[in-house]
């Protein structure tokens, strides 16, 4: 996890949004904390949604399946 | 008694800020608008609402966002606004503002990929202005909340609309719709409502003047001032050859009977737009789009400036240039944007002048040449009215 950490405050550095939503969303499948992986799920969402990438609409439709997202 | 305290502390119901009275007189008996129209923060802050937010305004151009998803952030008179694309390639105009807290948006020009998300919160907006996301609004990993009602808290949309590409608002939102409040002069060109192209880098330019923005206007829909200020163009297109447009109300300009293509070293010229009719051979027009936008027309290519207003005493022209085709000749283009470049700047320090000369305290708004200066007190009588008119609505409320 800690090189995780390490490649998203990377990424936050370079502002690759792509990376961001890729990075956010492996932390989030390494959690078993419901409300934990939602966070970086979240932040997984915004960051595809924000770049429009593909993976956009799986990541809405695992938050709303949690009731996290509209 | 309501009393509408003036940003300055004046108290707009107990006095009008300047007195219109002779400026609607008869072009032989009427002085132009008061020096303090020009020089005057109070004024400009009344005729910001009277005359700009009120009115169908210049904004910029639909080439400024060519592609779906292209956003421009601009700000007008003080507001923060977002020239956007969307993704069907309708253009639209937004406050660039987050409607959480206020944060502007988009900091730069820029294609937006997938949403605008804004940098504080990530709230996150569809091209088209919808809220899409919340996170953590309800709390951490929760992205809804009951009160948090997305449908509800879209961007706010300035209403806009595209005419010979110009994106024109009406901040206000209460003008007549475009085609009504522009139907005249909609009507006046229609045999130019053909697809126009823009020229492209080499065809925009923009001149920062030292001067009121009614002042580009006033020079702009008279052709008194030719022979002296642009010989060159004295040369074939005499005085006497030009005419006055005048739509009282709507719009004011001229045009002339002896319009002569431009061509480059092989004698070729632009493409004409087709089908334009012969009347259009060797006439060309250039009219006021009142408030900010001066337009012109030709055979075979046309151009729009827009004003924009920083302050009273100073004015960024945003110039752009169009033709018949989207292939028009390279060389050609730079030479028709360098002829134009030297008119308009032939014409600075005409309006600098003016705009300087507006702090001699007894300039009382100088007088017209009846026969010359009509289309100038035309847009006299436009701005008086509109004032007028504002001033007239605050008594009411009172």
């Amino acid at each position: 996890m800690k090189r995780l950490e390490a490649a998203i405050l990377k990424a936050h550095a370079a502002d690759d949004r792509r990376a961001l939503a890729r990075l956010y969303a492996r932390a989030a499948d390494r959690l078993n904390d419901l409300d934990a992986a939602c966070f970086f799920l979240t932040h997984a969402y915004v960051f595809a949604l924000e770049t429009g990438a593909p993976e956009a609409g799986t990541l809405h439709a695992r938050l709303k399946a949690h009731g996290r997202e509209a | 008694m309501i009393a509408v305290v003036m940003y300055d502390g004046r108290d707009e119901m107990s006095q009008p800020l300047t007195d219109l009275g002779q400026v609607r007189a008869s072009v032989e008996a009427a002085r132009g608008l008061p020096n303090a129209h020009y020089t005057d923060a109070g004024v400009f802050e009344e005729e910001r609402r009277a005359l700009l937010f009120g009115q169908w305004t210049g904004l910029a151009v639909g080439a400024d966002v060519p592609e779906p998803g292209d956003a421009k952030p601009l700000e007008f008179l003080g507001v923060p606004l977002l020239l956007i694309r969307d993704k069907e390639g309708t253009v639209r105009v937004f406050e660039n503002i987050c409607r959480h807290r206020g944060m502007i948006l988009v900091e730069e020009p820029r294609r937006i990929e997938g949403a605008i998300r804004c940098p504080y919160h990530s709230w996150c907006y569809s091209t088209k202005g919808n809220l899409v996301s919340t996170p953590h609004v309800g709390g951490p990993g929760h992205n809804t909340h009951a009160s948090i009602r997305r449908d509800e808290l879209g961007l706010n949309e300035v209403r806009s609309h595209i005419w010979r590409d110009i994106v024109w608002i009406n901040v206000s939102g209460d003008a007549a719709p475009f085609e009504e409040a522009m139907s005249d002069l909609i009507a006046r060109w229609s045999e130019f409502d053909l697809p126009l192209y823009h020229g492209g880098h080499d065809s925009r330019f923009t001149l920062e003047v030292a001067t009121n923005w009614k002042l580009a206007v006033e020079n702009y829909c008279e052709s008194y001032h030719l022979p002296w200020v642009h010989p060159g163009l004295n040369s074939y297109s005499r005085l006497e050859d030009h005419y006055h447009i005048e739509k009282r109300g709507e719009y004011s300009g001229q045009g002339t009977l002896v319009y002569r293509q431009i061509t480059n070293e092989n004698g070729e010229t632009f493409p004409d737009f087709a089908d334009v009719g012969a009347k259009w051979n060797e006439q060309a027009e250039y009219i006021a789009a009142y408030p900010n936008v001066l337009l012109g027309v030709h055979r075979d290519h046309a151009f729009a400036i827009i004003l924009e207003p920083k302050g009273p005493e100073r004015t960024v022209e945003h110039i752009h240039l169009y033709y018949a085709v989207p292939d028009a000749e390279e060389g050609l283009k730079m030479r028709n944007t360098q002829l134009w470049k030297t008119v308009f700047e032939e014409d600075i320090f005409v309006v600098e002048g003016m705009q300087r000369g507006r702090h001699a305290a007894r300039f009382d708004g100088g007088r017209f040449s009846p026969v010359m200066d009509s289309p100038t007190h035309c847009f006299h009588d436009w701005v008086a009215g509109k004032i007028e008119a504002r001033r007239a609505m605050a008594r009411a409320a009172e």
